[in-house]
């Protein structure tokens, strides 16, 4: 530890020792150079790199053959460099360019334009704190095309990025507004499974008030060598996306707008004579005489779907100029994005606006990235799609017959008896809005000293003001609830995060060897604050039924505030070494230090080292048929500490109030209420990770195959604890779990592009399996829910009775016995479920329990096919998840029939003449036959989705020329069009954020079919 | 603002990065949390002593216990209450179907809040020693109500599941302790209460009513040992009142109802007294801002259309009431104020919360602590106090001791001055054939109990101390007022099971039998 701070202590002392000053209107450092980089008696040669659009190439090197002398373009392509003589030849090349050599002749001002090279391998990828050429990659990283994923209909990057790369797990989205889930090889943390997000260097989320358009690379760093760079913070992976520059040249202006439809997957539900029949059958079997069953309403038959759900719309419009000259590019652009969500009023808005620009002056370069958005949402109350099944067709939208209790329908105990919650009442009783406005960006500067020693700082500054409010008007959406006045709560806020990074990047070639190295130090610092109020009997205008939501109204008022903050500290190095592009060598450490944890355990180291082998390369190797091979393997930690600002410190409780004396007056008490661990420390993943990627045929093929083993030790989780420690307000954070997971990755991308219809195939999959290596409080298992956890097995198994067929008649039951004789389900009735006595005690209780299936997928599959014609083009994106055991919280729920809720309409029961059923006998009021807790709503989660299709038309440029247009495109796609699955629930690709649980469908909402058309066109 | 932070930091940065890398970064890691106090800053004060108390009585609002789920335990289960609830599970939990043991309404909830508040009076307990008190007496103060609600938490934990795990020390998260038997687990209440009783006071000054008393401790512990038939033990206790200290201390409020109402709070009758308020109406049930202080009982024991009617009253109480009438040959009084039935408009002139009677036949609903004598509704929030211990019980508890010890000629007086209050006849005049038969008294005292108790808590207590549902044959005769109990199994019943990721995850606990 001293070894290591005193290192970096060294390090930072020599590389600042120069003389210093300050510029103070920007607030930057500017370091005086000491180094000329021009001679004397030599002819000036400037000019501009372009590529084939005449965009200027950034970054270029432009080198007199033969020489030492080099220089390098600016942003906006430009060049200046001093040659020997008139016979001197430049030679120009840019990764991802063929280069070029160009005599110097009597020109003093070029104009080089390079072509774009076709392969994949010399594409560059941001790794963090610099970039790599993709084919000299030591460690594991994917790179998404940005275009993938603005083609699809997304609210967020996340949700746009599933099976588009191997071992990148997303789930969700749907809901307006709302943030898919996503996974980068397997589950790692307990409590939260996101990825660190870096835009333009900030660390941030790519949240839904970020405009998937404004990407312009992507890239996910996926190993702990690729990114250890980001050390305590990327444990669960690094998605690193920059956003859109400008280019140099005339002004260009890109414009896109896309328009869909969503509709919603259904249950198919009974209509009132299926459901009556169904319900007094239920009632007789339990033993009630008719005049104890329900005295339904017949006259009601309500599809509480129809009046819940509708046809959601998209709206999707992008408009971005861009360009720039000598001394700088830039780029704005303007989002608008609009979700009418399929429940009924829901939506998301969001109005998005960015500025990115550059310029530089000598060896001075400057440049921000801002982007200005509000988001509103119409937040969802409740869950709909539980609603919509627990309310009865018997009961109406609307019942004038209780006006004290507003007019809407619900459950009755005589005529209707459900606590379901009508859907339609409980949206336009309760009314919750979020509205966010965040201003996101960073403004950096960099000091080019040679062309092979830069410093850059970088300010980032991310802000947010959050504004929630609730309302909630007057009247019932339940039965039974208690008699409260219309409520106003709101809240409003301000999240902010501020970081200074100062690097200095060494990029330097020696003959064969070249070194890159990046230092640099970070501090972040996060800030949140709120206040809050809250009012009741909020002003009524009985006249024309309105209310004024506001806090000057109401009564009881009552307020809070809280502030929230923390620090992360870190100093960063990293050393590439390649030797002659065959010999690779990355090694990379982190120091972190945090707020968060304990003063003890306030910093963590998080080295890792990688190197690969291009065997390609060799002179030996001399396969014809392969571009390209190399082999690489990397270890690595990283960590964690993405916890509450204070989970290491006890707390005192001060909200408790009493009354007391003949008064009863009020006073207030304090006591801690939450139990706290005070040794937290930091959550470490160890991994392993070895792979090989090969380009063959021709450059058709490219195959990339990985292995990992990653062990996440300490997991900061909230492991359940007895209730008799008399802790509340939530489990405390703790170090407890250390999980393994394993897995395989495979992908294999085929393009043709040389025959009339091109096309391409790459496939994506991925094997994980993980193991509990420990629980922590020195526990052999947990069991959370229906589920059960044991040292080395699968986290979250299902563990439940298991069914074992019906009874037929009374004789199986009476023979049903265990060893002793004694009859096991004595209570039981011909076409009641008969369950397992697994330890053979003559009964069944909670010892009968089993491990019965896994909730986790074998393996799952990325299918991406594509093809163009002429002017057309077609692609799909399909996505398979295999192998998992689900819960369908659905059946568990329609299929009870102890408890009323709506039914579905394919049930088949038990009765004395229909006895060739799995369907037990339907009894209301006995939860026996219905219990959650059996295995009997287990079901095969596997699946095979189309995620997406399109069909694209680009219009030919002579016809666009005419009108002045450079470019124009239309397409027509849809989402989730196509499922082939044997799950019975509404959508097999459903998201549970209990880990423990992760099989458990209980209601999440569904993946949209969604039909869009987008044009998109450039002038 | 925004810019001077920045240039703080950037001006932090760049010393950091010439020469003061580590002390700059040892205090900027260094985050203080702004919003409340840590546990190390507490416990400091006197001040801090009583907060730390107060939040003790703050207990009494969670819905686990006191504000909710207790009394479908207490009430409900036993034989005097019952539930229609169309909330099946929680109705299945009245009637001995219990099929999900981490049903949160019916088992956990209440479990849970127990041991919330016996982790607050360990923290009192634990952190006292430590506080300077100017006055030592006032430290001693503070300790015995610490104990005397440790001992009551303890009390009602032992009535509902019996053997639980004794804890008495502040714990950390991953302790698992060790499970106790039930005698283990009255042991330490009656440790706890007579601690508590040598010190706490014979009453309290107007502005501390609702502390505990000295009378209040042994009251309790007085149950605690009828419980395990430690009559003579109990008879010491109860002596208190009767000859001892407190003698003519405590006495029965002239009316009845006065008993339930918020009116009349804290009277002579009672010994101790859950004081419910409404100050922080519409305020949340846990510890977050402008809590809740009222009692959410009377919303779901009101009549179907009024309340939630999640519990009812037996009827066999008004039948039972019928069969005797008061000297004056009226109706027993306390029929009108224990009950809503269908014919107390024709008994006594009386609505249901100003309603013609519109419900069942023989359906009946608890009346006491409900507040129809000034609403039509009611809600979540009753601020009438909760009178737990009143002295009517403490004279049927020392008659039960004194029938237990054979001196049931001597325990007539204290029946009789309870049945005095409402106008009836001495036992001995009502009831001729009793004589000194132990028996037989001890048959009456039961009923005598319920009429002058029903709906108050104490009766899922005395079935299991009278030992009415130990045998096949009580549990019938039993089963015989409450159909209920023809789910109830001997030995399976008596208690509650544990919840059941208690015992999943602690492996020192083991499930009740036949669970």
């Amino acid at each position: 530890m001293k070894v290591i701070k005193s290192f970096w202590k060294g390090l930072l002392c020599a590389s600042l020792s120069r003389p210093m000053r300050k510029a103070a209107m920007l607030g930057l450092i500017i370091i005086s150079s000491q180094i000329s980089i021009f001679a004397q008696n030599k002819i000036k040669v400037t000019g501009a790199v372009t590529d084939s659009t005449g965009r200027g190439v950034e970054n270029a090197t432009v080198s007199e053959k033969g020489t030492k002398t080099t220089a390098v373009t600016a942003a906006n392509g430009s060049f200046a460099i001093n040659v020997a003589s008139e016979n001197s030849v430049l030679v120009i090349s840019s990764v991802g360019y063929s280069s070029k050599e160009i005599k110097v002749g009597g020109l003093t001002n070029l104009h080089v334009q390079l072509q774009q090279m076709s392969s994949s391998l010399q594409d560059v990828v941001v790794v963090g704190y610099g970039s790599q050429k993709k084919a000299n990659l030591t460690g594991a990283v994917s790179v998404v095309r940005p275009e993938e994923i603005t083609k699809r209909q997304v609210t967020t990057v996340a949700e746009g990025l599933q099976g588009l790369a191997s071992g990148v797990n997303v789930r969700g989205g749907g809901q307006p507004g709302s943030e898919a889930v996503i996974q980068i090889r397997g589950l790692k943390s307990l409590s939260d499974s996101k990825p660190l997000y870096v835009i333009d260097g900030l660390i941030t989320t790519a949240n839904r008030d970020f405009n998937p358009d404004d990407i312009e690379s992507l890239q996910i760093l996926k190993d702990a060598s690729a990114a250890a760079i980001y050390g305590s913070r990327a444990a669960n992976g690094v998605i690193i996306i920059t956003t859109k520059k400008g280019k140099s040249g005339p002004m260009h202006i890109d414009a896109s707008a896309k328009m869909g439809v969503q509709t919603t997957p259904r249950y198919s539900l009974t209509k009132t004579p299926q459901f009556v029949s169904l319900n007094d059958s239920a009632y007789a079997n339990a033993g009630y005489t008719p005049d104890k069953w329900q005295k339904h309403n017949l006259s009601n038959n309500t599809d509480w779907q129809d009046a819940t759900f509708r046809t959601g719309s998209m709206q999707d419009y992008n408009v971005s100029f861009s360009g720039g000259g000598q001394g700088g590019t830039y780029l704005v652009s303007a989002n608008y994005f609009d979700n009418k969500g399929v429940v009924i009023s829901t939506g998301f808005k969001r109005l998005g606006l960015r500025v990115n620009s550059q310029g530089s002056k000598g060896i001075f370069s400057i440049g921000e990235n801002v982007a200005i958005t509000n988001a509103q949402s119409d937040e969802m109350s409740g869950n709909p799609y539980v609603d919509v099944v627990r309310m009865l067709p018997t009961i109406g939208v609307y019942d004038p017959s209780h006006p004290a209790k507003g007019p809407y329908g619900f459950g009755n105990p005589d005529s209707a008896n459900t606590f379901g919650t009508n859907p339609v009442a409980h949206t336009n009783l309760e009314d919750v809005n979020n509205e966010n406005f965040r201003v996101r960006g960073n403004i950096w500067s960099e000091l080019k000293f040679t062309p092979w020693l830069k410093y850059r700082l970088n300010l980032g500054y991310e802000t947010s003001n959050d504004h929630y409010k609730y309302f909630r008007k007057k009247g019932d959406w339940t039965l039974n609830q208690p008699d409260d006045p219309s409520i106003l709560n709101e809240n409003r806020a301000r999240w902010e995060t501020s970081l200074i990074e100062n690097t200095l990047n060494f990029n330097k070639s020696f003959g064969r060897h070249a070194i890159t190295a990046v230092v640099g130090q970070t501090y972040q610092h996060d800030h949140y604050e709120q206040i809050w109020g809250n009012k009741r009997n909020i002003l009524y205008n009985s006249s024309n039924g309105t209310y004024y939501p506001v806090l000057d109204q109401g009564n009881s008022p009552t307020t809070g505030g809280f502030t929230q903050d923390a620090v992360l500290l870190s100093y960063l190095g990293r050393l590439e070494y390649s030797y002659d592009d065959r010999y690779l060598l990355n090694a990379v450490i982190r120091r972190d230090g945090t707020s968060r944890l304990g003063p003890d355990y306030k910093w963590g180291d998080f080295p890792s080292v990688s190197a690969a082998w291009r065997i390609s390369k060799e002179k030996f190797f001399n396969i014809p048929w392969v571009n390209d091979l190399k082999v690489r393997a990397s270890y690595g930690t990283l960590g964690s500490s993405n916890i509450g600002y204070w989970d290491y410190i006890p707390l005192i409780n001060t909200n408790s109030t009493m009354v007391l004396g003949s008064g009863q007056t009020v006073q207030s008490g304090a006591t801690q209420v939450q139990l706290a661990n005070e040794n937290l420390k930091w959550e470490k993943l160890i991994q392993q990770n070895y792979g090989f990627d090969a380009t063959l045929f021709d450059y058709r093929l490219a195959v990339t195959a990985e292995y990992f083993i990653s062990k996440t030790q300490d997991v900061l989780s909230t492991m359940y604890i007895p209730r008799t420690t008399g802790n509340d307000g939530g489990f405390p954070r703790v170090n407890a779990v250390s999980l393994q997971n394993t897995g395989f990755e495979f992908s294999a991308t085929y393009r043709e592009n040389k025959s009339a219809v091109k096309y391409w195939a790459g496939v994506n999959l991925t094997f994980l399996k993980n193991k509990i290596l420990d629980l922590g409080y020195n526990r052999a298992e947990i069991i959370d829910g229906n589920t059960k956890s044991t040292v080395g097995e699968s986290l979250g198994m299902w563990y439940l009775y298991q069914t074992d067929g019906l009874f037929q008649n009374q004789s199986e039951i009476d023979n049903y016995k265990n060893k002793d004789g004694k009859v096991i389900q004595s209570g039981a009735k011909p076409g009641d479920i008969r369950f397992k006595d697994n330890n053979g005690d003559g009964q069944i209780s909670s010892d009968d329990r089993k491990v019965v299936a896994s909730p986790w997928p074998k393996w799952e599959m990325g299918l991406n096919l594509g093809a163009t014609y002429k002017n057309f083009e077609v692609t799909m994106n399909w996505f398979g998840s295999f192998g998992a055991t689900v819960y369908n919280g659905y059946h568990s729920v329609v299929d009870r029939f102890d408890d009323n809720s709506n039914y579905r309409t394919d049930v088949n029961p038990w009765t004395p003449t229909n006895t060739n059923t799995s369907f037990p006998r339907i009894v209301y009021a006995s939860n026996l036959n219905s219990r959650g807790d059996s295995d009997r709503w287990l079901e095969n989660g596997s699946f095979f989705r189309m995620k997406y299709v399109s069909i694209a038309y680009t219009i030919p440029s002579p016809l666009l020329k005419k009108i002045g247009f450079s470019n124009a495109q239309v397409s027509l796609s849809g989402q989730n069009l196509i499922t082939f699955t044997k799950y019975s629930g509404l959508d097999p690709e459903f998201v549970n954020t209990n880990i423990f649980q992760k099989g458990f469908d209980n209601f999440a909402f569904p993946n949209l079919k969604t039909y869009s058309l987008g044009i998109q066109f450039g002038f | 603002m925004i810019m001077k932070n920045i240039f703080n930091k950037i001006t932090c940065s760049v010393v950091a990065l010439t020469t003061l890398v580590a002390s700059c970064s040892k205090s900027e890691l260094d985050v203080p949390n702004p919003n409340t106090l840590t546990t190390k800053e507490f416990w400091k004060t006197e001040d801090d002593a009583q907060k730390g108390l107060n939040a003790v009585y703050t207990m009494f609002y969670k819905p686990g216990v006191w504000s909710r789920w207790i009394y479908f335990r207490l009430d409900l289960t036993s034989d005097e209450g019952f539930s229609q609830s169309p909330w099946l599970e929680l109705g299945d939990w009245t009637r001995f179907q219990y099929v999900n043991y981490n049903f949160w309404e019916g088992n956990v909830n209440t479990y849970n809040d127990v041991y919330k508040a016996i982790f607050r009076c360990n923290q009192v307990l634990d952190n006292i020693d430590a506080i300077p008190f100017a006055d030592p007496a006032k430290k001693d103060l503070v300790i015995a109500q610490a104990k005397y609600f440790r001992a009551f938490y303890y009390y009602y934990a032992a009535l509902l599941w019996e053997n639980v795990a004794l804890v008495t020390h502040v714990q950390k998260p991953d302790d698992l302790p060790q499970q106790n038997t039930l005698t283990e687990v009255w042991a330490q209440v009656e440790k706890d209460l007579t601690d508590a009783a040598a010190i706490l006071p014979k009453s309290w000054d107007n502005a501390n009513l609702g502390r505990p008393t000295k009378g209040a401790a042994l009251g309790y512990l007085a149950k605690t040992y009828m419980q395990q038939h430690k009559w003579n033990e109990a008879k010491t206790s109860l002596d208190y009142f009767i000859n001892g200290e407190a003698k003519g201390m405590y006495s029965l409020v002239p009316d009845f109802k006065n008993n339930f109402r918020d009116n009349n709070e804290n009277n002579t009758e009672s010994v101790f007294e859950i004081q419910f308020s409404d100050a922080n109406i519409g305020g949340p049930d846990n510890d977050a801002p402008n809590q809740g202080m009222g009692n959410n009982r009377a919303q779901f024991f009101a009549p179907r259309g009024i309340g939630w009617s999640d519990g009812q009253a037996r009827y066999w109480i008004v039948d039972e009431f019928k069969k005797e009438k008061t000297k004056d040959n009226k109706l027993d009084p306390r029929l009108e104020w224990t009950v809503f039935y269908k014919e107390i408009t024709a008994d006594f002139g009386d609505k249901v919360y100003g309603r013609n009677w519109e419900w069942g036949d023989k359906e009946a609903w608890f009346r006491k602590g409900q507040r129809d004598y000034y609403r039509t509704t009611e809600d979540y929030y009753s601020q009438v106090n909760n009178r737990l211990l009143r002295y009517a019980d403490i004279l049927l508890l020392y008659a039960e001791v004194q029938n237990e010890l054979g001196q049931t000629a001597d325990a007539y007086n204290y029946v009789d001055q309870v049945r005095a209050r409402v106008n009836l006849n001495t036992l001995e005049v009502a009831h001729p054939e009793i004589g000194t038969d132990k028996a037989k008294f001890k048959e009456r005292l039961k009923m005598e109990r319920a009429l002058e108790l029903y709906g108050e808590s104490v009766r899922w207590a005395d079935l299991k101390r009278w030992g009415d549902l130990d045998t096949q044959a009580g549990v019938d005769a039993v089963a015989q007022r409450d159909p209920d109990f023809k789910n109830f199994v001997v030995g399976k019943h008596i208690r509650l099971p544990l919840p059941q990721s208690e015992v999943d995850n602690n492996k020192n606990l083991k499930q009740n039998d036949h669970y």
